[in-house]
């Protein structure tokens, strides 16, 4: 069977093209970028020239999470805002109702619109890379751990956009849907450490050391922890929960399995692409007309009742 | 061809469509006629799978697809009473993605593309942006759109809402083209004279409910009512309104100097027979003859009093 490239995707990618915003943004992000390297660059100068007065290279390797953080910073920002509009600028528009006679299936246009995101950022990532090249080659990092920052970049933009595109078919607003995700992303990043708390609280109270327990399930759906955690590994060759020294007996085979770093990190990044999806499938449910009540026409009466 | 069977849809307690049944044979061009707010998009837009119906069903054919189903969507080309367009899309990128969203290879689509800008008149438009057409060229190129998956049935809302006399002619040379080239087209709209002048069958829809459907002829016999007689009379006109006031069905709305308005309601056979009873009955007229029966004055006959 031959695949065929998602039309959506097509589309957006030939419209934002000839837009002047990404050619905007693009510049804007390159300068930011090389600001905050010669910042940087000359902090690691005078910091190396004080205490190990020739060894400036081996220094080069914290631009790496600087700049990485970077990146995930201006995914969690940018990727909500470009699909927080995408399905009411097309209501808005209204090319959605075409689209959808199309055989166009909702989960189809949903996962368009979140894909042409993520390859629209991926332009920042990748012009971004030569610069954290650097760090890997003379900072002493290996390609493989580039590469796998990419691939979590991208895992990082599906989420962030499938949170958008929720917001975006839950509201008639653009504004609103991006302010909707920031409120999922407190929820996701902050919630997912109350199951934590409580089991903390009540372990206290009662019989004294396994602090975390399976409680601890929930930080796999956490891009923040996963990220503490990569970093952790990348940087110091170490585990965040590593530290912990969990005994088998009596945490559990769950919790003691995920104590192993690498384990985490994999479940971890399953965790969020599967939170992901459920993300976008209830965005198709959300904008599929025979499932919700909605149907409405843009700036036609709005629905009374219902 | 589309058969629609006691479909209901309610907004809350409002009922927007009641209990419609309609069957649409293969070929018609049919008009779909209602004042605003009748219930026309709410009905369309249920049959492409827009809009969820409360109850009842909509079948193709002998097909049966559910509505909203990718085989319904195959055979249904949709107008709607919009037009929405993307900045900084071209023409045949526009025919393109949505030739591709119904899986079509793209060499197969811009070949069709070709054909389909030719047939609305669109051909030295291919290379322009989409948002740089006029609006009838606009209106055009959703016909074109809409008949890229090569449906079945064409359904198109009020395709010549805010289009001027010119676009408007030329949108119907295009629909009676494709009338003729065998298509089943729907098309719903409140300018009667010219789907009086284009559609074979016509539906007349009031708040909700379908009032009359079927072939325009038949529709405008059975409610000819709406029709008007001038009589001119030379004999003496006191025995012929008395004549004409003893029929049934004759209401006399003016009568002036030699010439009698008349208001009457019956087919063509009961009309040609008040006339030989007239004759027979000694009135000379010099001139009997009916205002053409417009499908304006039979849509405010029909709908009369349930329009606000
Ligand atoms: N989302 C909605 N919520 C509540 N009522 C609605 C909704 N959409 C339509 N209606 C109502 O349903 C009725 C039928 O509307 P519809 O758009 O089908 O009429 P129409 O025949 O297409 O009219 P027009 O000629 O103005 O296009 C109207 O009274 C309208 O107010
Ligand atoms: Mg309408």
């Amino acid at each position: 069977m031959k695949i065929k490239l998602n039309p959506i995707i097509k589309k957006d990618l030939q419209v934002s093209a000839r837009s002047m915003r990404i050619s905007w943004g693009l510049f804007g992000y390159e300068m930011l970028l090389a600001v905050a390297f010669l910042i940087a660059l000359s902090i690691i100068q005078a910091e190396s020239r004080s205490y190990y007065s020739n060894n400036i290279y081996s220094y080069l390797v914290y631009l790496f999470p600087v700049v990485a953080i970077a990146q995930i910073g201006i995914v969690m920002l940018i990727v909500p805002i470009l699909t927080a509009g995408s399905i009411s600028g097309e209501k808005e528009r209204q090319t959605f109702d075409i689209m959808l006679t199309t055989c166009m299936s909702p989960f189809s246009i949903v996962l368009g619109k979140v894909t042409s995101a993520v390859i629209r950022i991926l332009f920042f990532v990748v012009a971004s890379t030569p610069i954290m090249a650097l760090a890997f080659v003379v900072g002493g990092l290996s390609w493989f751990d580039l590469f796998t920052f990419i691939l979590t970049i991208i895992m990082l933009a599906f989420f962030t956009g499938s949170i958008g595109i929720f917001c975006s078919s839950v509201c008639r607003k653009a504004i609103a849907a991006v302010i909707l995700s920031f409120v999922f992303y407190a929820v996701i990043f902050g919630g997912t450490f109350i199951p934590s708390l409580i089991h903390a609280l009540f372990a206290y109270s009662s019989y004294g050391n396994d602090y975390m327990g399976e409680s601890m399930v929930f930080w796999l759906f956490n891009p923040i922890i996963f990220y503490e955690e990569y970093f952790t590994q990348i940087m110091t060759g170490e585990s965040l929960l590593n530290g912990a020294n969990f005994d088998l007996d009596e945490v559990g085979p769950l919790t003691y399995l995920l104590s192993q770093g690498k384990v985490w990190m994999f479940v971890s990044a399953i965790c969020i692409i599967l939170l992901s999806l459920v993300f976008m499938a209830a965005a198709a449910w959300k904008v599929n007309p025979l499932h919700s009540s909605g149907g409405r026409k843009p700036g036609k009466k709005k629905a009374g009742q219902e | 061809m589309l058969y629609i069977n006691d479909l209901t849809k309610n907004y809350g307690s409002f009922t927007a469509v009641n209990h419609l049944s309609l069957h649409i044979p293969e070929g018609d061009l049919f008009g779909f006629v209602g004042p605003n707010g009748a219930g026309k998009t709410t009905t369309i837009r249920i049959v492409c799978g827009l809009l969820k119906a409360s109850g009842g069903s909509v079948r193709i054919g002998n097909s049966s697809a559910p509505v909203g189903s990718k085989e319904m969507k195959r055979m249904i080309g949709y107008v709607p009473d919009f037009f929405g367009v993307y900045d900084n899309l071209k023409v045949k990128e526009y025919m393109d993605m949505y030739g591709s969203m119904y899986g079509m290879d793209s060499g197969d689509i811009a070949k069709l593309t070709d054909d389909l800008l030719e047939l609305v008149n669109l051909t030295d438009k291919k290379e322009f942006y989409v948002d740089t057409l006029s609006r009838g060229m606009k209106q055009r190129l959703c016909v074109a759109r809409a008949l890229l998956h090569n449906p079945k049935l064409l359904i198109l809302d009020e395709p010549s809402s805010g289009l001027d006399p010119r676009a408007r002619v030329e949108m119907k040379e295009l629909l009676k083209n494709l009338h003729s080239m065998g298509k089943t087209i729907i098309i719903s709209s409140h300018i009667l004279s010219e789907l009086s002048e284009m559609c074979n069958s016509i539906g007349i829809m009031n708040r909700g409910q379908l009032i009359t459907a079927g072939k325009i002829e038949d529709v405008m016999q059975h409610f000819g009512g709406g029709q008007k007689l001038h009589i001119r009379v030379i004999s003496e006109m006191e025995p012929a309104v008395r004549l004409l006031q003893e029929q049934a069905g004759v209401t006399v709305q003016s009568v002036r100097e030699n010439e009698i308005l008349v208001g009457y309601q019956g087919t063509e056979e009961q009309i040609g027979r008040l006339l030989q009873y007239m004759v027979q009955n000694q009135v000379t007229m010099t001139d009997f003859y009916r205002e053409a029966g417009t499908l304006e004055s039979l849509f405010m006959q029909l709908t009369g009093g349930g329009a606000q």
